[in-house]
């Protein structure tokens, strides 16, 4: 055999390994504590604008959201569907797949659920609608997901455009099937299901009997997505699917299942949230009841970087926002929206952090 | 010969004045000194050749004098006067142009549209008519033809190529540099270019033609100088009073270990590794790339394959190996015909492809070496439904051992990796499966001469080990070297099927341009 | 008891000529957004926060007009606000290295918080907002008169928008360098031009253009605010862009097809036509998954090279 003289060649312009130095948590960690303080600046300053005093209004929310038991259950219960919807989202991008459409997979969840109520409730135990309710919910979320990935395995179609458009569409069922084939004859013109009956509600736990079964489901799923993708070989071949398709294909792995795959176990996920969100709070279906969740459950996977565990910090920090919002309406007469806001400066402090490096986009 | 007797030249130009000239000129990134204390210059009236191995510094010198990169010690005169060249704009405003090897034109904007950008000033409407009329002016000087209103996209490489050039005249450019412009160019279209570039010189322009062959230097220019890892071994030599082996020598700093020579013939009654037959194959724009292909590649042997750049070898490349549906006719590998067109299919037949651009269509961002490696042997590795890692790891330490290739740390992530140690790790992959085909594009694109060799000697080992191996290559002397035969490809037709011992290379040349033998 | 009046009203309209008034009526405003989103694609950033501009649009349209009377003054407050997001857009993306998609939904977000902050007190307000203006003549040619030329001036400015971009984009030295930002950027390095600038400029009018959309629908259409007022049309408004291959006309036909599913509804329904509004709300976006199934193919060949990270479709075996 013969040797090679030359050495392992070097490249010319940039040092290949970008070093990183020791002293970068502590640079790192500073730069979050400005980002959220930034975040709360603005946010104040607006506040200040609309004559509210932003000291006092951010101790109210502080207080109303992370002081007391019953605020801190809220929280739980806000963040648990925003988790499932960020691993709706961290899932397909794996693959490389841009899910925008976690808020009409949750409507089709939440669809499926009060389906799957109306037609069992009385008729088999309710420990068993409960179950048929979980799956159904992620059935019919993964199939709403599925259509995206049809699209785009089989027409090419960029699956964040149809999957936002899927949302208006699954809205749209929605408000058909509760103004028409389900609309609760006993609601006061208000456009609603029929409520749950109290025994397939999902069960709670917890002194103020507040935190729902939903909320462990939903720890349990990230550990779960966290498992999946990291040790499976399924998880290796979507990240591959991810990174380079085309290197994928010429490897002899099957792209178009994997893709589809990935949208489709993000579709259940987020199908679940739809679930958990009505039969573990709302109880029934109306209009607006999952307003947001999808794009904010987009946006906690974006600012944890699509990992499932940090996921679920992100769930929870935003689920704290939304809490908190509440408590800027009740407190200090500002709309609950407004604090969307503070949200969205507390994102663009994160999402704008990551220097720009090639191949690091997804 | 040694590289002391290689004497700057005292050629028709010597009275010439230097339109530029560069005085102890050196480049650094980190540790690696790209270019060290490099003296180097050029008169109005010349072609000067500048040769070297990949990575020897030349492009690096030449982006220094077009304002790219700026130098960490020496200085840069033009016209006699010292100039900081902070920005390609100075450069250009000096009169010096560039044409860079990755063509630096928008494929979806017309030729016009391109060069309308290139050109300064202009005001705020973009008068159309006015600047194709310019093109076709100054294109009729040169002998160029161009038509202004094509879409570059729909431009073969040399057509590009010649649009390039004209955008550097047009923006008034006294110096054209030239990067490595026949790479890609088939012998009679290097003629071509030569042509021009006469003219160019006959207008009085000086001309650099960053090159590594040497008849070519010999055929177009009047001094040449040479740079070996970053030095200038020879600078403004007259290239009639050295030899081949003198500059070979001077470029490479030492002998390049010969092929085998012995090789075994290939059997007559060997099997087809590979049959193509009748095929049909659709481009990306829905043309039609290849037109009734009918080809043959036994076990045990090499098939060349030439052709101008874009004549349908990618296509062939991806037909082959499943990657691309064929439009009508059938491919066995191995006797076996492959139903459809799916790469898994022809993995399963024991077909392995070396891609040409592994950046987009192989590499993984995110994966490191191991992984990479891993992707091709993922069911033998499979445990439960994870992967052994653990053994993922001693079987790529053992292959990187076999192959010889020299990879990198196996934990590096490829895609931070230079264009050649991502090409080892390509190389290493494929040669380490055990294949009846191989399908090899550009195998030694971006690699040193001696890393080159090693390649070459394992396609080699591939054909002794009785795989059939198709090897696309742009380069001929490399093709009429490696090949038993060698298909040389025009415009999606399958122009003849020559032996390299039988014809030239510029009877190659003939049919790679449509011509009959 | 409203729905009878309005019957008599159109009683003498043919249905067409109703849902193609409504196209205008309703399409002109996602038109102003989607042809500010080709400015932005064009030189290659997507802003799905095209929503929150149109929505921050229309509310400071509203307010401003409330405050002065002047819906034009309006206007202007709408321009320089949908503006001014996009450019925060802009700034995080490009300066900051923000995943666009991702950063975009932020803005939408933004625009939807502002907009409920500063809004709510408007809710109940009335305003003297725009009023159609009949064209003297045109107006009463048949048919053509009504969906043409009995609109408000803000329709009749997007008429003159439309091919005013298109002239700008194909047929001036800055649509070339602005198109040429989207496609390859390094090019215009090489020549010395700074791509960035070139986009934070058309990104920038692409957030100015979506907040005249949101005006006009706020202070000529509904003549009303309310929290989230434009319920999607931003978004509508991106994937229209993308149906239009990035063509400034192509996309005043979309917009105009798209106003017309929206119109078609309440038109159906003076009628007397038994439909599910909501059966109806659903048709724009079937349809408009129809037309990208439709025009896939072609469509993504045509996308800026530079917006590939987000549209690029690895192959599929």
């Amino acid at each position: 055999m013969t040797v090679i003289d030359s050495p392992p060649e070097e490249i010319t312009v940039a040092p290949e390994a970008p070093t990183k130095g020791t002293n970068d948590l502590a640079r790192r960690v500073g730069s979050w504590v400005v980002a959220y303080l930034g975040a709360l600046a603005v946010f104040g300053a607006f506040m200040a604008l609309k004559g509210v005093n932003p000291f006092v209004a951010y101790r109210d929310m502080f207080d109303s959201t992370l002081m007391n038991s019953a605020s801190l259950s809220e929280v739980l219960i806000k963040a648990a569907p925003f988790l499932l919807a960020a691993l709706a989202v961290a899932v397909p991008a794996r693959g490389g797949l841009v899910n925008l459409g976690g808020e009409g997979q949750i409507v089709m969840g939440g669809i499926a659920a009060a389906g799957v109520a109306l037609g069992l409730e009385g008729k088999v135990a309710s420990g068993l609608v409960m179950v048929a309710m979980l799956v159904g919910a992620m059935v019919a979320g993964a199939l709403w997901a599925a259509l995206a990935g049809v699209l785009r395995v089989g027409a090419g179609i960029n699956e964040a455009i149809s999957t936002l458009l899927l949302n208006y569409i699954a809205i749209d069922v929605l408000l058909y099937l509760i103004s028409g084939p389900w609309k609760d004859s006993a609601g006061f013109g208000q456009l609603a299901s029929k409520p749950l009956a109290d025994e397939t509600r999902l069960p709670t736990f917890g002194s103020d009997g507040r935190i729902h079964l939903g909320v462990f489901i939903a720890m349990a799923a990230a550990v779960g997505i966290w498992l999946l993708l990291r040790s499976t070989s399924w998880g290796f071949q979507l990240r591959v699917a991810g990174g380079n398709g085309e290197a994928a294909r010429r490897a002899g792995l099957p792209v178009a299942k994997l893709l589809l795959s990935g949208l489709i176990t993000g579709g259940a996920m987020a199908g679940l949230a739809g679930a958990i969100h009505f039969a573990g709070v709302e109880g029934q279906l109306r209009p607006g009841m999952t307003f947001g969740f999808g794009y904010i459950g987009f946006l906690a996977s974006w600012l944890a970087g699509h990992h499932p565990i940090r996921i679920a910090g992100a769930a929870l920090l935003l689920g704290a926002i939304a809490v908190a919002g509440d408590s800027l309406q009740i407190d200090a007469g500002l709309p609950a929206a407004s604090v969307n806001v503070l949200m969205a400066f507390v994102l663009f402090a994160v999402l704008g952090k990551k220097p720009r490096l090639a191949g690091a986009s997804r | 010969m040694s590289i002391a007797t290689l004497e700057p030249s005292a050629d028709r130009t010597k009275q010439s004045p230097s339109i530029i000239e560069v005085r102890g000129l050196t480049k650094r990134f980190g540790d690696l000194v790209a270019t060290g204390d490099v003296d180097f210059d050029v008169r109005s009236g010349e072609v000067h050749s500048l040769l070297g191995e990949n990575g020897a510094g030349k492009s690096t010198l030449m982006k220094l004098l077009y304002g790219v990169y700026q130098p960490d010690a020496g200085e840069i005169l033009v016209d006699g006067v010292v100039h900081r060249l902070d920005s390609p704009a100075d450069a250009r405003a000096l009169g010096i142009g560039m044409v860079f090897q990755d063509l630096r034109l928008i494929p979806a904007f017309t030729v016009a549209e391109n060069i309308a950008l290139s050109l300064p000033g202009g005001g705020f409407r973009y008068r159309r008519q006015a600047v194709e009329r310019q093109i076709l002016d100054a294109g009729a000087e040169l002998g160029f033809s161009v038509d202004p209103k094509a879409l570059v996209r729909h431009l073969s490489i040399g057509e590009r190529q010649r649009v390039e050039i004209l955008k550097v005249l047009m923006s008034g450019a006294r110096l054209v540099i030239l990067d490595e412009p026949t790479s890609v160019l088939a012998p009679q279209e290097v003629d071509g270019l030569f042509t021009a570039i006469r003219s160019l010189r006959a207008k009085g322009l000086a001309v650099v033609i960053i090159t590594h062959k040497l008849h070519e230097t010999r055929a177009i220019a009047d001094r040449l100088s040479i740079l070996r890892a970053g030095r200038m071994v020879g600078s403004g030599i007259d290239p009639t009073t050295v030899d081949d082996r003198a500059l070979i020598s001077a470029m490479v700093g030492r002998e390049v270990p010969p092929l085998p020579v012995e090789r075994s013939d290939p059997p007559a009654d060997r099997p087809a590794a590979l049959r193509v037959t009748g095929v049909h194959v659709r481009g990306d724009g829905g043309n039609t790339a290849l037109h009734d292909i009918h080809l043959e590649v036994k076990a045990g042997e090499v098939m060349g394959v030439a052709g101008v750049a874009g004549s349908g070898q990618r296509e062939l490349y991806e037909a082959v190996l499943g990657l691309r549906p064929l439009h009508t006719g059938d491919i066995h590998i191995a006797a076996v015909e492959m139903a459809k067109s799916d790469p898994g299919a022809a993995l399963a037949l024991g077909a392995v492809g070396i891609p040409e651009d592994p950046i987009s269509d192989a590499v993984v961002p995110g994966l490191d070496v191991t992984e990479h490696l891993a992707l091709s042997n993922l069911s033998s590795l499979r445990k439960g439904l994870g992967i052994d890692w653990a053994r993922a790891r001693e079987l790529v330490a053992e292959l990187d051992r076999q192959i010889g290739l020299r990879m990198v740390a196996h934990d590096r992530t490829v895609a931070d990796l230079s264009g050649g140690n991502v090409q080892r790790v390509m190389l290493t992959r494929a040669f380490g499966v055990d294949c009846t085909l191989l399908v090899a594009a550009y195998p030694s694109r971006g690699l040193d001469v001696a890393t080159t060799r090693r390649t070459q000697e394992l396609l080699l080992a591939q054909r002794e080990a009785g795989a059939g191996v198709l090897f696309i290559s742009e380069d001929l002397d490399e093709l009429m070297e490696l090949s038993d035969q060698i298909a040389v490809l025009h415009n999606g037709h399958l122009a003849g099927v020559v032996t390299p011992g039988e014809v030239d290379r510029y009877a190659i040349g003939q049919l790679m341009l449509g011509g009959s033998e | 008891m409203i729905a009878a009046q309005a019957a008599t009203d159109v009683g003498g309209q043919l249905l067409i000529v109703s849902v193609l008034v409504g196209a205008v009526r309703s399409g002109t405003s996602i038109f102003y957004a989607a042809l500010g989103e080709t400015i932005s694609e064009r030189a290659g950033v997507i802003n799905v926060g095209t929503e929150g501009c149109m929505l921050a649009g229309a509310m400071s349209a509203y307010a401003v007009t409330a405050e002065t009377g002047n819906p034009w003054f309006g206007v202007l407050g709408a321009a320089a606000v949908g503006g001014a997001l996009a450019l925060l857009h802009a700034y995080l993306v490009i300066a900051r290295g923000a995943n666009q998609l991702a950063n975009g939904l932020v803005i939408m977000f933004l625009g939807l918080g502002l907009t409920s902050l500063f809004g709510a007190s408007y809710v109940s307000r009335e305003i003297n907002g725009f009023k159609p203006y009949a064209i003297p003549g045109l107006s009463s040619i048949p048919a053509v008169g009504d969906i043409l030329f009995n609109h408000d001036p803000l329709t009749y400015l997007s008429f003159a928008l439309g091919p005013a971009v298109w002239f700008l984009l194909f047929r001036t030295r800055w649509g070339l360098l602005l198109r040429g930002a989207g496609e390859r950027a390094p090019v215009l390095s090489s020549y010395g031009y700074s791509p960035e600038r070139i986009r934070y400029i058309a990104v920038g009018l692409g957030g100015l253009l979506a907040g005249i959309g949101g005006a006009q629908l706020s202070t000529a259409v509904a003549l009303t605010w309310f929290e989230n007022m434009t319920q999607g049309r931003g978004f509508i408004a991106v994937a229209l862009v993308i149906f239009a291959s990035w063509h400034p006309l192509w996309a005043m036909g979309g917009a105009y097809l798209f106003g017309a599913a929206l119109a078609l509804g309440p038109e159906l329904q003076v009628r007397n036509v038994g439909v599910n509004q909501f059966v109806l709300d659903a048709l724009p976006y079937v349809m408009t998954l129809a037309v990208l199934v439709v025009l896939a193919k072609r469509s993504f060949q045509r996308a800026p090279e530079g917006l590939a990270e987000v549209f690029d479709a690895p192959p599929v075996s």
